[in-house]
């Protein structure tokens, strides 16, 4: 592999990445390999964003984490890239080539400078919540790194279940770090950037199913969502990739896909979020590699397959893995409250019947929506938010990337429904277009 | 003295679900020159990377091996944490145990075997590695662009606003690509020439781009930072410093011949633009239809034109030029349905493809905007779209063209607003809205009263009055349907531009099954080849709509700014050498070389070869060629790869 030297030959100027999935994590390397200094600014403890929660990745079945770990790292040990992790933007004045941003930085109650990552304080601590990073499959402590691989490897204190910050007892952390880095004192505090453009991939988070009684989410153990069917097939999940039915604590042998769940519907999201498909194909060829015996069928409305080699996948997934794709959107999901086994309820359009079908476990596969706060940023940035929630650009076609205020840029699934490799495209566009406002 | 550092990774279960790492450990603690043995969870985070660290300044340790993932995960990582600890980076080793034996194997005990088999080997190996630098290249800061549709106009764009150079070569006559043949686009209905053409104006304005249009590559060498092309201008018939586009010469020309640009649904002349807004705006003469160069006779053009630029002698000229990096965007061409044969495409004159029809809908096409069918000029009332037509066909390409369900239904909705009494019908697998704002205009369009038929188009008949009858088989009334409509449109997909296996050959890059170039990663390098400096932009890479195609440009741009933005290079120091005095000059290694890196020099009267360090890329086939040893991969040595083979068939390292 070839290493590029860096070659400075004038002072360059700071660009402002937010969000730091795989797309600002793109546009962020991009940008520093050419000479601009980035701040790059993650809402979450640690950047990564949704990759870093995937098991494998269509169409090549890569581990998502073994390819994403080595971007993540290199932001972190790169001289011209400044991680500002748990942090938000809170204003945003000047114009292209010259703003300037505040971002605040949150309380992590944890001196960046000082912990080292060794865990001490997590294995002690007393406190256990849900953990979001698995899905709320298990729990975590008060004090946490969101996985391993996390980056920063600093330690966070959520001040909502630390029992030192809520009732002023405890401080077992406090003590048992060798460091001395941890800071219950600490308070939120802002700093001021200086910055020539501005990118914004803010990325997505998940529709939540339990506002479709009809799939039962939330109400019967066996149906969950395609997140939480990632983390429990992951080796590094909760269940070290097993898929456990409940409360047989049995491997399912027929496991139901159900796709557009809260995505091409008039009364939750009229759009297509363009990934679910092959994302239960993949998911339906990891059921089949862990276990040999099950089955899984996939309900869909069109089978979308769009990409590089999608369409050779979705074929593999029938002919060698015995897939069966069913042409439906169901009615309803029905649980045995006996056996807890689940009956998906569904028009077949093919035999134009309503037929029911026995199985262990449903996956919901949940719209992807623009991540929250949304709103809000595109406030404070004076950008524009569609009717759906994500960030407007000047023109689809010519200028996907910029929004409508010169000098800010936007990329990845925060600018429309996509996948990785767009989003990596994109991440990779955007920072050209930043370069070019920077260069100026 | 020889001190080794072993660290084995657990990563996660993925390598201690199936080897036992302690018992590893054990083992590996056993072996000689080697000073300390650790176990990790995840090396590659950072706490592993500064556990190395660590050791390395407090132990002195000189070698390191890392026992974990596949050296193309974390060589580099782990190179420059030797780097940062002070040693040198090519004193390390990776045992492969993850994608070598963890997660091919299922039986502990054998796997962890397996395991410590190949950490020996790697030690065995590291004794022999020699500390290498990093070899600097200038970089020559200018970007070839090869392909000016949309992609090739945004990446050159893109890179000229930044202040470099740019060389665009187009092989048509005009630059705009595929997309100057639409009318409208989808899902906006924006008139795709509106926002095409003030681009087209600025590629030719922009004094950083340099453009060759009726322009093909025929050459390159070199590498990345110093790509030498050679470039072909074909002859326009015509001096195009003197002609002023006044379009007298194409106004007179008597020979008119079906035009390509229309996809035959129109005529044109023989000196001819491609279209109004042609950039450069300079006809060129078809000279396989020229009355004068066929015949001899004629001359019109010549005569009429009052610069005097018509030269029909005019032969074609080579240019050179040196770039840094290469961007290919060299398109897509629509697949061709004849060999569908059962659709009666090119016997049936109602059978038209999807481009077709986007020509007769164009307001500055054959017809003025007007949908006529072919046979009789008659304005069809009833459609049928067939989509997927060599498509997610095993006949055909197995892939979907992704762009071919909007197109429909934006030429659909278009006809329908024409004609609000058209009956139209889409037959279809499925439909893929996926892009912003397309479910959305799908939805539109069934509010239209388009009809979607699902079922896939098993065969087209003619009827005597020109209609055509499509049978399919009605997948949601389990019937097999035939419908007589007035004209069939074949929505047919995209496939790898003809000339692109001469592109291919000239670079080095490579095609997947489907034909496309390949990408260097599916997921994480979407825009980059396996050839270094070597870049993909637009449909040349697989099919995409226009969207994502300018999207991936820009990442292009940015790809290749990433080589040119830099004046100088380190290259890889893990290379070939000769030794030029052992060298007995046969020439069997640079027969071999897939990289064209060894060349044959005379040193003392005598032939010698000698390797470009900057081409090769030490793959080593040259020092299995050479008959005398006279070669060595630089850490590859046959030294070390008998260490190795004793390391595990002789027991002991």
């Amino acid at each position: 592999m070839q290493q590029v030297k860096r070659w400075l030959v004038i002072e360059m100027k700071s660009m402002l990445v937010i969000g730091g999935g795989i797309a600002g994590i793109q546009s962020a390397l991009d940008l520093a390999d050419r000479g601009f200094h980035v701040y790059l600014v993650e809402r979450e403890p640690s950047i990564g964003g949704h990759m870093a929660l995937l098991d494998k990745t269509f169409p090549t079945n890569d581990c998502s984490m073994c390819i994403l770990a080595p971007k993540m790292n290199e932001c972190n040990a790169h001289p011209d890239i400044d991680i500002l992790s748990y942090s938000e933007v809170a204003g945003l004045s000047g114009e292209a080539g010259d703003f300037s941003a505040r971002v605040m930085r949150r309380a992590r109650y944890v001196n960046e400078d000082k912990c080292t990552g060794c865990g001490e304080c997590r294995a002690r601590c007393p406190s256990k919540v849900p953990n979001e990073y698995n899905s709320n499959l298990d729990t975590r402590k008060a004090i946490f790194l969101p996985y391993p691989q996390a980056v920063p490897r600093v330690m966070t204190i959520d001040k909502d279940h630390c029992i030192y910050l809520t009732k002023g007892k405890c401080g077992v952390c406090r003590k048992v770090c060798s460091a001395g880095a941890v800071d219950y004192e600490q308070e939120d505090t802002f700093v001021d950037l200086d910055v020539a453009a501005v990118i914004v991939s803010t990325g997505f988070e998940l529709f939540d199913p339990s506002q479709m009684p009809e799939y039962g989410y939330g109400r019967y153990a066996n149906v969950i969502t395609a997140m939480q069917y990632e983390r429990m097939i992951c080796a590094s999940g909760p269940t070290s990739g097993h898929l456990e039915t409940s409360p047989a604590k049995q491997h399912p042998e027929k496991i139901a896909f159900i796709q557009c769940v809260g995505s091409r519907d008039m009364q939750h999201n009229p759009y297509c979020c363009s990934v679910c498909c092959m994302h239960a194909v993949k998911e339906s060829i990891l059921a089949k590699e862990h276990y040999d015996e099950s089955q899984s069928y996939i309900f869909y409305t069109d089978l979308r397959a769009t990409g590089k080699g999608f369409e050779e996948y979705t074929a593999r997934a029938e002919k060698d893995y015995g897939v069966q794709y069913i042409r439906s959107r169901p009615g309803q999901i029905t649980e045995d409250a006996g056996t807890k086994k689940l009956t998906v309820w569904y028009d077949d359009t093919v035999n134009r019947k309503v037929k029911g079908l026995e199985v262990d476990m449903a996956v919901l596969c949940t719209c992807l929506v623009p991540a929250k706060g949304g709103e809000k940023l595109a406030k404070i940035l004076g950008i524009e938010i569609d009717e759906s929630g994500f960030f407007e650009n000047m023109d689809e076609l010519t200028s996907p990337l910029d929004s409508k205020r010169s000098g800010i840029f936007i990329a990845g699934y925060c600018q429309s429904p996509k996948d990785i490799p767009e989003s990596v495209a994109q991440g990779s566009g955007a920072a050209a277009r930043a370069a070019e406002v920077g260069s100026a | 003295m020889t001190n080794i550092g072993i660290y084995i990774c657990h990563c996660g279960t993925n390598i201690a679900g199936m080897i036992d790492v302690e018992e590893l450990a054990r083992k590996a603690a056993k072996l000689k020159d080697v000073s300390v043995v650790k176990d990790y969870r995840y090396l590659c985070s950072d706490p592993g990377q500064d556990l190395i660290k660590e050791d390395i300044r407090s132990m002195d340790l000189d070698r390191v091996v890392v026992a974990a993932c596949s050296p193309r995960m974390h060589e580099s990582t782990y190179r420059k944490v030797l780097s940062e600890a002070g040693i040198n980076p090519f004193l390390l080793e990776i045992a492969n145990i993850r994608e070598q034996a963890s997660w091919v194997h299922s039986e502990k005990e054998k796997t962890t075997e397996k395991a410590f088999d190949l950490v020996r080997i790697a030690v065995a190996k590291v004794k022999k590695d020699e500390s290498l630098e990093s070899l600097p290249a200038d970089v020559i800061q200018r970007v070839l662009v090869i392909g000016a549709g949309i992609a090739g106009i945004q990446t050159s764009l893109d890179i000229a606003n930044i202040g470099y150079e740019v060389v665009l070569v187009e092989k048509e006559q005009s630059i705009g690509g595929r997309m100057s043949q639409l009318g409208k686009t989808f899902p906006t209905l924006d008139c795709s020439a509106c926002i095409l053409t003030p681009r087209m104006v600025e590629v030719s304005t922009n004094p950083k781009i340099r453009l060759h249009t009726y322009s093909e590559v025929e050459e390159i060498s070199g590498f990345i930072g110093n790509f030498h092309a050679k470039i072909r201008k074909k002859s326009r018939g015509l001096n195009p410093d003197l002609c002023t586009g006044c379009g007298e010469c194409t106004a007179r020309c008597p020979t008119k011949v079906p035009g390509e640009y229309d996809e035959g649904m129109g005529k044109r002349k023989a000196i001819y633009t491609l279209f109004p807004q042609a950039v450069p705006n300079v006809p060129v003469i078809d000279r396989a239809n020229c009355v004068y160069i066929t015949k001899g006779k004629c001359g019109i053009c010549k005569k009429v034109c009052p610069a005097g630029a018509i030269d029909y002698e005019l032969g074609d000229e080579i240019v050179e030029e040196e770039v840094g990096a290469v961007v290919v965007a060299s398109g897509f061409d629509p697949f061709d349905p004849t060999s569908k044969e059962e659709l009666g495409y090119g016997r049936y004159k109602n059978v038209i493809t999807g481009l077709q029809l986007e020509r007769l809908l164009h307001t500055a096409g054959p017809t003025k905007g007007e949908v006529i069918r072919p046979s009789d000029g008659a304005v069809p009332k009833r459609i049928a779209f067939v989509q997927c037509v060599g498509s997610r066909d095993e006949h055909a390409n197995k892939y979907c063209s992704r762009v071919c369900c909007m197109h429909a239904i934006k030429n659909a909705l278009l006809i329908k607003e024409h004609h609000p009494d058209a009956e139209i019908f889409i037959y279809y697998i499925d439909i893929r809205a996926f892009g912003k704002g397309y479910e959305e205009f799908y939805k539109r369009t069934q509010e239209h009263g388009i009809k979607f038929m699902r079922g896939r188009v098993a065969e087209i008949f003619e009827e005597n009055n020109g209609n055509v009858v499509v049978r399919a088989d009605d997948t949601l009334l389990g019937m097999v349907m035939e419908n007589e409509v007035d004209m069939a449109v074949l929505s047919v997909g995209m496939v790898p531009r003809s000339d692109s296996a001469k592109i291919q050959k000239l670079l080095g890059i490579a095609t997947g099954s489907d034909g496309f170039f390949m990408e260097a990663h599916a997921k994480l390098r979407p825009v980059e080849t396996l050839v270094d400096g070597v870049f993909l932009a637009g449909t040349a890479q697989g099919p995409k709509d226009i969207p994502d195609t300018v999207a991936q440009a820009k990442g292009a741009a940015s790809s290749a700014l990433g080589v040119i933005s830099h004046k100088v290079l380190e290259l890889s120091p893990l290379i070939s050498e000769v030794d030029e005095r052992l060298c007995r000059g046969c020439g069997d290694c640079k027969d071999i070389c897939e990289y064209g890196a060894i060349e044959l020099i005379t040193l003392d009267s005598r032939n010698a070869a000698r390797i470009n360090p900057a081409l090769c890329k030490g793959c080593g086939a040259c020092t299995v060629a050479c008959c005398n040893g006279s070669i060595k991969l630089r850490n590859f040595t046959d030294t070390a790869t008998f260490a190795m083979l004793e390391a595990v068939l002789g027991g002991e390292a």
